[in-house]
C-alpha cells in the first residue's frame, strides 16, 4: 500500500479509565498520529456487533476499544464486551475482513505508554494492510443486523463451570 | 410570549437545529498548533451550524457570556464548545447553555487540547483536520439529541459513618450539630480508635485517652447520633441519597461494660439492623505498619520495637533508671521511615508486590516527641536518631526538633538506597546498627544500642468487602482515593461516599480533624435537600418498539434496574421492559442485545454514536 494512505482510526475510550488515560498522554505532551480520533463512552458494552461493522463499512479502517479491562466499574460488563468482540473478530475472519482492524485493550487513567503503544501499533499495521474493504464490511454489517433482528444472536458462550 | 416562542420553549428538539460552535484558543495552548481561524471557516460549512466563533478563553466570563448571548439573540438551540478535556469544563458550558435558556443536555463538548493540540504538536495540519473531524462528529451527534431531565429521587437525610476513631467521631459530631441524624458503626468495643491508645499527642502533649473522651462524650451524649459498637457494615447497596445498609452487631456473652463509659456491653445475641442513609463517610482509618520478620531485626531481636509499642511502654515506665523488660538501657536508637518511603529494589516488597513509597507524615514529629520525652525523663540515656530526611512540619512542631537537638539527641543521616543494618550486639549491647552517615560525608558508623525503636508508617486498615461492595476507588498506595486531591479532596468517585481521615492517606490528628470536618460539611450539603439529582444518563425503553422478549432482563447485572411490566394495548395484554432509573447504572449492556433497538442510553444513544462516526468520516479536511 502506498505511503499516502491515511488510515482512519477510531478509539472508543471509557469515561472511567481510557479517556482520562488519553488525556494523560496530552498532559505529558507526548505525540501520536493525528488520524486517531477518540470518542468517549460510558462502557463499550453498549455497542452491538453491527455498530463496529457499520463503522468499517462507512469508512473507518481500524477500531481500538480502549476499555477499563478488569477495572470496569460496571458489573460483568467487561466479560460481556470481550465475548462480543471475540464473536465479532471470528465473523470478520470468516468474512474476510482483517482482524487486526479490531482490537480490544485496557487502558488505565495513567497508562500513557500503553495508549501510545496501542495507537501506534494499529496505525503501523493499518498502513501496511490498507483501507478496509467496504463491501465486505457492508455485507457483514447487514448480516449482523439481520441476525440481531431475528433475535437469533448466538447465546454468549458461558464458562464450562 | 408569542406563539412561536411558546412552541420553541415546549419543543425545541423538534425544531431544525441551529448550532453554535465555539472554538477556544486556550491562550495559545490550542491555537499555537491548531489553525483555529481556518478551522472556524470550515466548521461554518457543516450542516446546520448557525454561527462559529473563536475565543481566547471560552471558560472565561466573557467567553461564557458569548454563548448565553448568542443563544438568546441568534436563537441557537444546540451548542458545541471545542476546548480542553470535558473533565475540566463540560459542566461549565452545560451551565452556560442553561443560563442561555436551553436544556443543558443540548450541548456537546469537544476535546481539542489534551487529545489534539497537545498530542500533535509537530503536525499542525493534521491537528487542524482532526479538530474539524471531532467538531463534525459533535455536530452530527447534536442532530440526534433531545432534552434530558436530571433524575430526581428521594433523599434519606441521614448519614452513615463507618469507623469510630477520631475522624468518625468528629464527622458524626459535626453532622449532628447540623441537625442531621448519624449512624456510627465501630468494629471494636471502644470508641476513639488509634488515638485512644496514644500516651501523648502532638502538638499540645494532650494524652490520647483524654482527648478521645471529650470527643466520645459529645458523640454518645448526642440524641441524633446512634452508635453501634462491635459492629460492622454487613452489606451496603444503593446510591447517593438511597443507600441501604445492614449493620451486624456481634455478640459476646459475658463481656462487661468497659470502665470508661465509652464502651458498650455486647448484646447476648448477635443483632442486625437495617438503615437507609443518604451519604456514607468512610472513616475506617489506618494501622501501624508491621515490619516483616527480620526487617531491621524486628521479631528476631527482642530489643527492636515499633514506635506505638514504645510509646505505650514508655508511658508506663516509672522515673529513675530507664529499664526495658527488666534490663537497664543506656543507648536508644530511633529509625525513621520504616514501611514508608521505601525504595524499589532496596526494600523488600509488601505481600502484594508493591513497596510503600509514600511518606507517612506523622512519624518525624512523633519520633522526635518521644526522643525528647525520653531525654527529659532519663537524661542519662543516649539517644540516636537515624533518618533520611526530617520534617517536623506544622505550627509549633519545629520545637520538637530544636529541643531534641539541644537535649543532645545524636542525628545520623542515611540514604534511602543504603538503609541502616541492624545486627546482634557485642560487649553487652543488645544490638549494633551499622549506617553510612551522610552528615559526616559517608562515614561508616557502628552504634551499639540497647533498644531500637522503629518509626513505623501508616498503612490503610484493610476493608476489602466495603471496597468491593461500594466499588470504592483505591490508589496505588492502597489508601482510598479522592476524586481530585485539590478540587474535591474528600469526595470519592462513588457519588455520596466521602472520606475522613487516614483511610484516605497518612494524616496527623490535626489533618484528620480538618478532613473529617470537610467530609461532614460535604455530607451536610448532600443531605440538605429532600431530593437528590442524578445524571440522566440511564437506559430508557421505547415501549412502542419493545417486543417483550425479556433479553434485556437477562443481560442486566443490576437487580431491579430493569423491570417486566404487563400492559394492556388494544385489549391485549403484552409484556414490556421498563427501566428503574434510580437503580440503572447506565452501562448499556441491555442496549447492545435488544433485537428491536428499543433500548438506548440517554445521552449516549446508538444513533448518536453512528452520527459521530459519520461526522468523523465525512468532515472535509481544511485546505492548506
Amino acid at each position: 500500500m502506498g505511503s499516502d494512505f491515511e488510515p482512519k482510526i477510531l478509539v472508543l475510550a471509557t469515561l472511567a479509565c481510557a479517556y482520562p488515560g488519553a488525556d494523560a498522554v496530552g498532559k505529558a505532551h507526548l505525540e501520536y498520529p493525528a488520524n486517531v480520533s477518540i470518542l468517549r463512552v460510558p462502557s463499550p458494552v453498549l455497542f452491538p456487533e453491527d455498530f463496529y461493522l457499520r463503522a468499517f463499512a462507512r469508512g473507518i479502517d481500524g477500531i481500538l476499544i480502549a476499555s477499563c479491562g478488569s477495572d470496569c466499574p460496571y458489573t460483568g460488563a467487561y466479560d460481556k464486551l470481550s465475548r462480543r468482540i471475540d464473536g465479532l473478530v471470528h465473523k470478520m475472519k470468516e468474512g474476510g475482513l482483517e482482524i487486526e482492524r479490531m482490537r480490544l485493550t485496557a487502558i488505565c487513567t495513567v497508562c500513557i505508554k500503553a495508549f501510545l503503544n496501542e495507537v501506534n501499533q494499529m496505525d503501523r499495521k493499518l498502513r501496511e494492510i490498507g483501507p478496509a474493504n467496504r463491501e465486505i464490511a457492508s455485507r457483514l454489517w447487514q448480516a449482523s443486523l439481520r441476525e440481531l433482528q431475528a433475535g437469533a444472536v448466538a447465546e454468549p458462550v458461558r464458562s464450562a463451570s | 410570549m408569542t406563539e412561536q416562542e411558546q412552541g420553541a420553549a415546549q419543543q425545541p428538539e423538534s425544531e431544525k437545529p441551529r448550532i453554535g460552535v465555539y472554538i477556544c484558543r486556550c491562550g495559545g495552548n490550542i491555537s499555537d498548533v491548531v489553525d483555529t481561524e481556518a478551522l472556524a471557516k470550515q466548521v461554518q460549512s457543516l450542516g446546520d451550524v448557525a454561527t462559529c466563533k473563536v475565543e481566547t478563553f471560552m471558560c472565561s466570563d466573557p467567553g461564557q457570556a458569548t454563548i448565553v448571548e448568542d443563544i438568546q439573540k441568534q436563537g441557537l438551540n444546540r451548542v458545541v464548545v471545542a476546548s480542553c478535556s470535558p473533565f475540566l469544563h463540560e459542566l461549565t458550558f452545560r451551565t452556560a447553555v442553561q443560563r442561555g435558556g436551553l436544556n443543558p443536555y443540548l450541548y456537546e463538548h469537544v476535546n481539542i487540547r489534551e487529545q489534539d493540540s497537545w498530542v500533535h504538536k509537530h503536525d499542525p495540519a493534521g491537528a487542524t483536520a482532526k479538530a474539524l473531524r471531532m467538531i463534525s462528529a459533535a455536530v452530527g451527534k447534536l442532530h440526534h439529541v433531545e432534552q434530558l431531565e436530571r433524575i430526581r429521587l428521594g433523599n434519606h437525610r441521614q448519614a452513615l459513618v463507618v469507623g469510630g476513631g477520631i475522624a468518625g467521631l468528629k464527622a458524626a459530631v459535626e453532622l449532628a450539630g447540623k441537625g442531621i441524624p448519624v449512624i456510627l458503626v465501630e468494629q471494636s468495643p471502644q470508641l476513639g480508635g488509634r488515638v485512644a491508645s496514644l500516651a501523648r499527642t502532638f502538638p499540645g502533649e494532650i494524652e490520647g485517652p483524654e482527648f478521645v473522651h471529650k470527643l466520645a462524650d459529645q458523640v454518645t451524649g448526642h440524641p441524633l447520633i446512634r452508635v453501634f459498637r462491635r459492629a460492622r457494615v454487613e452489606s451496603v447497596s444503593g446510591f447517593v441519597g438511597n443507600f441501604d445498609v445492614r449493620i451486624a452487631v456481634e455478640s459476646q456473652p459475658g463481656a462487661s461494660e468497659p470502665p470508661d463509659g465509652h464502651g458498650q456491653a455486647a448484646p447476648a445475641e448477635a443483632q442486625e439492623f437495617h438503615a437507609s442513609v443518604g451519604t456514607i463517610i468512610m472513616a475506617t482509618g489506618s494501622d501501624p505498619y508491621t515490619p516483616a520478620r527480620g526487617e531491621y531485626g524486628f521479631a528476631e531481636q527482642p530489643a527492636v520495637v515499633t514506635l506505638p509499642d514504645f510509646l505505650r511502654q514508655l508511658a508506663d515506665t516509672p522515673d529513675g533508671e530507664f529499664r526495658w523488660n527488666g534490663r537497664p538501657v543506656r543507648n536508644v536508637g530511633f529509625l525513621h521511615c520504616v514501611g514508608s518511603r521505601q525504595v524499589d529494589g532496596v526494600n523488600p516488597p509488601q505481600p502484594d508486590g508493591k513497596i510503600n513509597d509514600y511518606c507517612s507524615r506523622y512519624c518525624c514529629t512523633a519520633i522526635l516527641q518521644q526522643a525528647l520525652t525520653l531525654k527529659q525523663r532519663f537524661p542519662a540515656v543516649n539517644v540516636f536518631d537515624f533518618y533520611q530526611d526530617i520534617r517536623t512540619y506544622g505550627r509549633g512542631r519545629e520545637d520538637y526538633y530544636t529541643k531534641s537537638s539541644a537535649a543532645g539527641v545524636v542525628f545520623l543521616r542515611f540514604h534511602g538506597d543504603e538503609p541502616p543494618v541492624v545486627e546482634p550486639g557485642e560487649n553487652g549491647s543488645a544490638l549494633k546498627v551499622r549506617v553510612k552517615d551522610w552528615l559526616t560525608f559517608g562515614e561508616e558508623v557502628e552504634v551499639p544500642l540497647d533498644l531500637l525503636v522503629l518509626g513505623v508508617g501508616m498503612v490503610p486498615h484493610a476493608i476489602p468487602e466495603l471496597i468491593d461492595r461500594l466499588k470504592l476507588p483505591v490508589g496505588a498506595d492502597r489508601f482510598l482515593q479522592e476524586v481530585h486531591p485539590k478540587l474535591r479532596p474528600v469526595e470519592t468517585a462513588v457519588n455520596g461516599v466521602l472520606l475522613a481521615g487516614t483511610a484516605q492517606a497518612p494524616m496527623d490528628i490535626e489533618e484528620t480533624f480538618s478532613a473529617a470536618g470537610a467530609a461532614a460539611v460535604k455530607a451536610a450539603i448532600l443531605l440538605s435537600r429532600d431530593v437528590v439529582e442524578l445524571d440522566p444518563f440511564v437506559a430508557e425503553v421505547d415501549a412502542e418498539k419493545c417486543n417483550g422478549c425479556e433479553r434485556c432482563l437477562e443481560e442486566c447485572a443490576y437487580t431491579g434496574a430493569l423491570l417486566k411490566e404487563t400492559v394492556e394495548i388494544d385489549g391485549e395484554t403484552v409484556v414490556k421492559a421498563r427501566v428503574n432509573p434510580g437503580l440503572c447504572f447506565g452501562c448499556g449492556a441491555c442496549v447492545a442485545i435488544c433485537p428491536t433497538r428499543a433500548i438506548d442510553l440517554k445521552g449516549w444513544t446508538l444513533d448518536q454514536f453512528d452520527a459521530m462516526v459519520d461526522g468523523l468520516i465525512e468532515a472535509v479536511p481544511v485546505a492548506g
